[in-house]
């Protein structure tokens, strides 16, 4: 069943990773991301993805963690990478299994096909370890302080941050009494494995009626408890865990710049053609 | 001593209106009830007695419909008093789950002194010494929805001592552990009031549970039915009878061997009293 995500999971540790800021974090991953999206051939790839790997070696978090992780999306690598190999037509036909129709396999296709899948790979890589190394609480509290400028405009910025935090901290407990239930219903009899699609929904019900009305009684519960230890919105809140920007996170903002301009040079600028990578998209 | 009175229920009743029945319908009525700093009282009652409310009164998450609830001299019914009350007075509730609010152990135990605006080195320290406290020091990186049920109710007293309040009410804590994590989580609190002198308030059914109290108060029907030490309450076989409740088991065996000849002491509560009190007896034969 729904077990084993792990996604979104934290692994403690001492790594020059988890001792970033938060907000170094996040900000250089989503330079990461945009990077990966702006890079245009093979080498620039090859090098995004080395980075993502040469960053869990520093994560020290073990292969079998990111494994596990990738083995989740690897349904939509090979849908996407089957997507590419079909549809797109462009470059020397390869391979045209039925003369009379249009689709035939392609170099080019074949090309983007790879070049997506590794796409994707370095995105999940290099993404899932943001979580990996943050706790819930200092990710959302990285959050809430990067979308403060937003305060301006009146949006409660804490307030979302303490309804992600407590989002994230129910997900395992919900997701076990959704296992229960599901366990409750079934010994009762309950077919949820087959029929049609609409009679596997309409079983559904049973299975979800129950878990929001538990946790509504949750939601009200933990009210009770905040109200106890004195929770009083953002007013006078301090941290025990104070977000400073060091040396550390400088480090990493410089890797981060050198590795979106080696990327960008190697896509874009004509000089690159000295190297024997054919910008493929 | 005024000072010692920590709470004061003063002929304090609590209403709510029952929606099946439209009734205006009483959980407590003229509950008058002194804890004096340093006590450790236990609260017993069968479910439905009202002695849950009473852990919401006593720092003024509930307000009482007649009457006052005074902590250290200050009425829950002041609004300026709630956040004053609620650092003296720590509730730790039944279900563990349903009172932590982050991930991570050590981060919801600074959630509390967080709220308080306690500057960040003073809350390292707390967290350390609450986890210490209650032995989970070297969890103090877990995550919290991995621990076992008496783990998790460790950490929330831990949530509850880094606040450091005067007193802590406990509204069934133990009963939904097993045996095991409720032993623990009993070695705990019974450390906490003998070491550090906290002010503890027990609510729960479980007799056994009561029988190290310094007193025990008795909850029937929305009033207080019996007040004073474990062994006058337990000794009262009928009052106990007639609130649903039922001697602790060493008490029975105590007083079957009582009521067939023997010469066991009506102060028999605990396992190793009653040993030695038969192996006294196995003595004198």
């Amino acid at each position: 069943m729904i077990r084993d995500i792990t996604i979104g999971q934290y692994f403690p540790g001492n790594s020059f990773l988890h001792l970033l800021d938060p907000r170094a974090k996040i900000l250089i991953t989503l330079f990461y991301i945009v990077t990966l999206f702006l890079c245009k051939n093979f080498f620039s790839l090859f090098l995004l993805l080395a980075v993502a790997i040469l960053s869990v070696l520093i994560s020290r978090i073990s292969f079998r963690v990111i494994l596990k992780g990738l083995r989740m999306i690897l349904l939509i690598i090979l849908f996407t990478a089957a997507l590419q190999i079909f549809y797109n037509s462009k470059g020397t036909v390869l391979w045209k299994p039925v003369p009379a129709w249009k689709f035939a396999v392609t170099d080019q296709g074949i090309f983007s096909a790879v070049f997506l899948s590794i796409r994707i790979v370095a995105l999940i890589l290099f993404s899932s370890l943001l979580t990996y190394t943050t706790s819930p609480t200092q990710l959302t509290d990285a959050i809430e302080r990067l979308l403060s400028p937003l305060k301006l405009l009146r949006v409660n910025v804490h307030a979302l941050s303490m309804m992600m935090t407590i989002a994230l901290r129910f997900i395992p407990t919900l997701i076990e009494e959704l296992n229960i239930i599901i366990s409750a219903q079934k010994s009762r009899g309950a077919d949820l494995d087959s029929g049609s699609l609409l009679k596997r929904a309409k079983a559904l019900v049973p299975i979800f009626v129950p878990l929001f009305v538990s946790a509504f009684r949750r939601a009200y519960e933990l009210a009770f408890a905040m109200d106890c230890r004195c929770y009083n919105g953002e007013k006078g809140r301090t941290r025990m865990k104070i977000m400073k920007l060091g040396p550390r996170d400088y480090v990493g903002f410089a890797a981060s710049a050198i590795l979106t301009a080696a990327v960008v040079v190697t896509s874009y600028v004509p000089l690159s053609s000295i190297f024997i990578f054919e910008s493929v998209i | 001593m005024m000072t010692e009175d920590l709470i004061v229920f003063d002929h304090v009743s609590y209403t709510y209106d029952d929606e099946e029945t439209e009734k205006t319908v009483y959980a407590l009525k003229d509950v008058s009830l002194t804890v004096r700093q340093g006590e450790f009282v236990v609260v017993l009652g069968h479910n439905g007695s009202g002695k849950s409310t009473l852990a919401k009164l006593s720092n003024s998450i509930f307000l009482p419909s007649e009457g006052k609830v005074f902590v250290r001299g200050m009425d829950t019914s002041v609004t300026e008093n709630e956040f004053p009350i609620r650092k003296t007075m720590g509730v730790v509730f039944q279900n563990p789950d349903n009172q932590i609010v982050a991930s991570i152990v050590e981060e919801d135990v600074a959630f509390g002194p967080e709220n308080l605006g306690v500057p960040p080195k003073e809350i390292r320290r707390r967290v350390d010494e609450a986890l210490k406290a209650v032995d989970m020091y070297d969890y103090r990186m877990h995550e919290t929805h991995r621990l076992s049920g008496g783990q998790k109710q460790r950490v929330a007293i831990a949530g509850m001592l880094a606040m450091q309040p005067e007193c802590i009410v406990f509204d069934e804590p133990t009963a939904m552990l097993d045996p095991k994590g409720r032993r623990e989580v009993m070695q705990i609190i019974r450390r906490l009031n003998k070491e550090q002198g906290m002010t503890v308030v027990f609510i729960t059914h479980y007799m056994e549970e009561a029988v190290h109290a310094d007193r025990v108060v008795i909850v029937n029907d929305g009033g207080i039915a019996a007040d004073g030490s474990p062994v006058s309450v337990f000794a009262d076989r009928e009052m106990l009878a007639r609130c649903g409740l039922n001697v602790p088991e060493i008490a029975e065996v105590a007083y079957q061997l009582r009521s067939r000849g023997f010469d066991v002491p009506g102060s028999v509560l605990t396992e190793e009293a009653l040993v030695d009190a038969v192996l006294r007896l196995a003595g004198k034969n």
